[in-house]
């Protein structure tokens, strides 16, 4: 974000944001959070509220690829800045290829904490294309599974990332 | 939800202390807000004003003061993590780093906002206490600057006034010929004890040693009796006095119950992890036998 010249001091900020490839420009509470602006004002309700303390990553999406807590990031943050979401991985109808492997290797059990995983992922592999087992499981620490899937979904990832 | 605030953004710490000395109780400063955003929701915090930080440009570099790395407040983890100069000058605090929380986490809260907060499981507080790291604060009367351990009062509580303003870190290089070495116990992401150590040899003995540990009382602290008995000893004289000190560690870290383990267990690992990170601060040297300091001709 550009700094003003000075002091602003407002309840209401500008956020004119790129979500998934499209442009969303308008004005928001200070105190909103992505999250409650990616599911409630945009409808997108595949990002999973969940600890609210940015310890569990079901909230994961990515702001500039970088992958972030929407929980706990406030969405003015995000202005003039493109997110990513779990529903702007497809590319006209084809899945991306991570969330294909999930689907082959059954990466998932109740499926909760799934676009979490696939957007954490999603961010290591935009960074290195080629992790390692344990760069994965280091980078993976914080998006906790309560199913226990977490070898599942180490062997989709380590699958897109061995291609 | 969160309740309702009100976000100034400054471009300059003249600015910002002007702020803070004007809005009094009524504004906190935001940095990453991974901490102060979760107390806001849970109404542990009040406010009308978040004072944004991170619009100054001078408060996200990492520079150079002479030969002290200047790390500004608003500077987040990751950086620190990643940034070169800080990976090949002070590599254990690059480590540190490495082990704060998760990655989310790291991308988004600054170093500024963890001493500040002085949350006492902080891993980065440890570390830079092996540094003598020192911390630039301006308030309304001009700047200040004080030890890292002076900054560091208490739980959640630090020498900042409320009209001041946590500028930046200021952290020597370790000596030439010094080891170093970060170990921590965690489960899950907070860690139940960090334990910091660095040290020089000569002739088989240690010369030179300091310690600090976080985690397990009120705040992260360096060790500075246990060092003074260690200096001069061998490494083998070293682990035997080590094993001795927990009446001492009981005494000075005040460890404490809680959910990630007894007082009891911490002082026992303690112990532990203050043996390993000596060898493995020796071990350091050699791996490293040009000390920790390259880019001496910085």
């Amino acid at each position: 974000m550009e700094a003003p010249l000075g002091p602003t001091d407002s309840h209401s900020l500008q956020l004119c944001v790129h979500v998934n490839g499209k442009r969303w420009d308008g004005f928001i509470p200070a105190e909103e959070t992505l999250l409650e602006f990616i599911r409630i004002r945009l409808g997108l309700t595949g990002t999973k509220r969940s600890c609210e303390s940015q310890v569990c990553g079901a909230c994961t999406v990515l702001v500039e690829d970088q992958p972030v807590s929407s929980c706990n990031y406030l969405a003015f943050e995000a202005h003039n800045k493109s997110v990513l979401t779990i529903e702007g991985l497809a590319k006209g109808g084809q899945l991306d290829p991570l969330q294909e492997a999930f689907m082959r290797n059954v990466g998932a059990q109740c499926g909760f904490c799934t676009p979490g995983q696939i957007m954490s992922a999603k961010a290591l592999l935009l960074q290195n294309p080629s992790p390692t087992r344990e760069e994965i499981a280091e980078w993976l620490s914080g998006n906790i599974c309560r199913c226990g899937a977490y070898p599942a979904i180490i062997e989709s990832i380590q699958e897109v990332a061995s291609r | 939800m969160l309740p309702a605030f009100k976000v100034l953004n400054t471009s300059s710490i003249t600015d910002a202390v002007h702020e803070l000395a004007r809005l009094g109780d009524q504004v906190r400063v935001y940095g990453g807000g991974t901490e102060l955003l979760i107390l806001l929701r849970h109404n542990l915090v009040r406010t009308e004003y978040l004072l944004n930080i991170k619009t100054i440009d001078e408060l996200s570099r990492i520079g150079w003061a002479s030969d002290r790395v200047v790390i500004g407040a608003a500077v987040t983890h990751r950086r620190l993590e990643t940034d070169t100069t800080i990976r090949e000058t002070l590599p254990m605090l690059a480590h540190a780093e490495s082990q704060v929380a998760n990655i989310r986490v790291r991308g988004q809260g600054t170093i500024g906002g963890n001493l500040c907060f002085n949350d006492p499981h902080s891993d980065p507080a440890t570390a830079l206490l092996i540094y003598d790291a020192e911390a630039r604060i301006h308030g309304p009367g001009g700047e200040r600057q004080i030890p890292l351990q002076e900054f560091l009062v208490g739980m959640y509580t630090t020498a900042l006034n409320s009209d001041e303003l946590l500028v930046s870190i200021h952290v020597p290089r370790l000596p030439v010929g010094f080891g170093s070495s970060y170990l921590r116990i965690h489960r899950l992401q907070r860690p139940t004890l960090g334990v910091a150590a660095a040290a020089r040899c000569q002739n088989g003995e240690i010369e030179e040693v300091r310690f600090a540990v976080g985690c397990i009382g009120p705040k992260a602290l360096r060790l500075a009796e246990l060092e003074s008995k260690i200096r001069g000893a061998t490494l083998n004289d070293s682990k035997k006095i080590i094993k001795e000190t927990k009446p001492y560690l009981r005494s000075v870290l005040e460890p404490i119950d809680d959910l990630l383990g007894s007082a009891e267990y911490k002082l026992y690992l303690a112990v532990i992890l203050l043996e390993r990170a000596l060898d493995d601060a020796v071990n350091d040297i050699e791996r490293n036998p040009n000390g920790s300091s390259p880019g001496a001709n910085r």
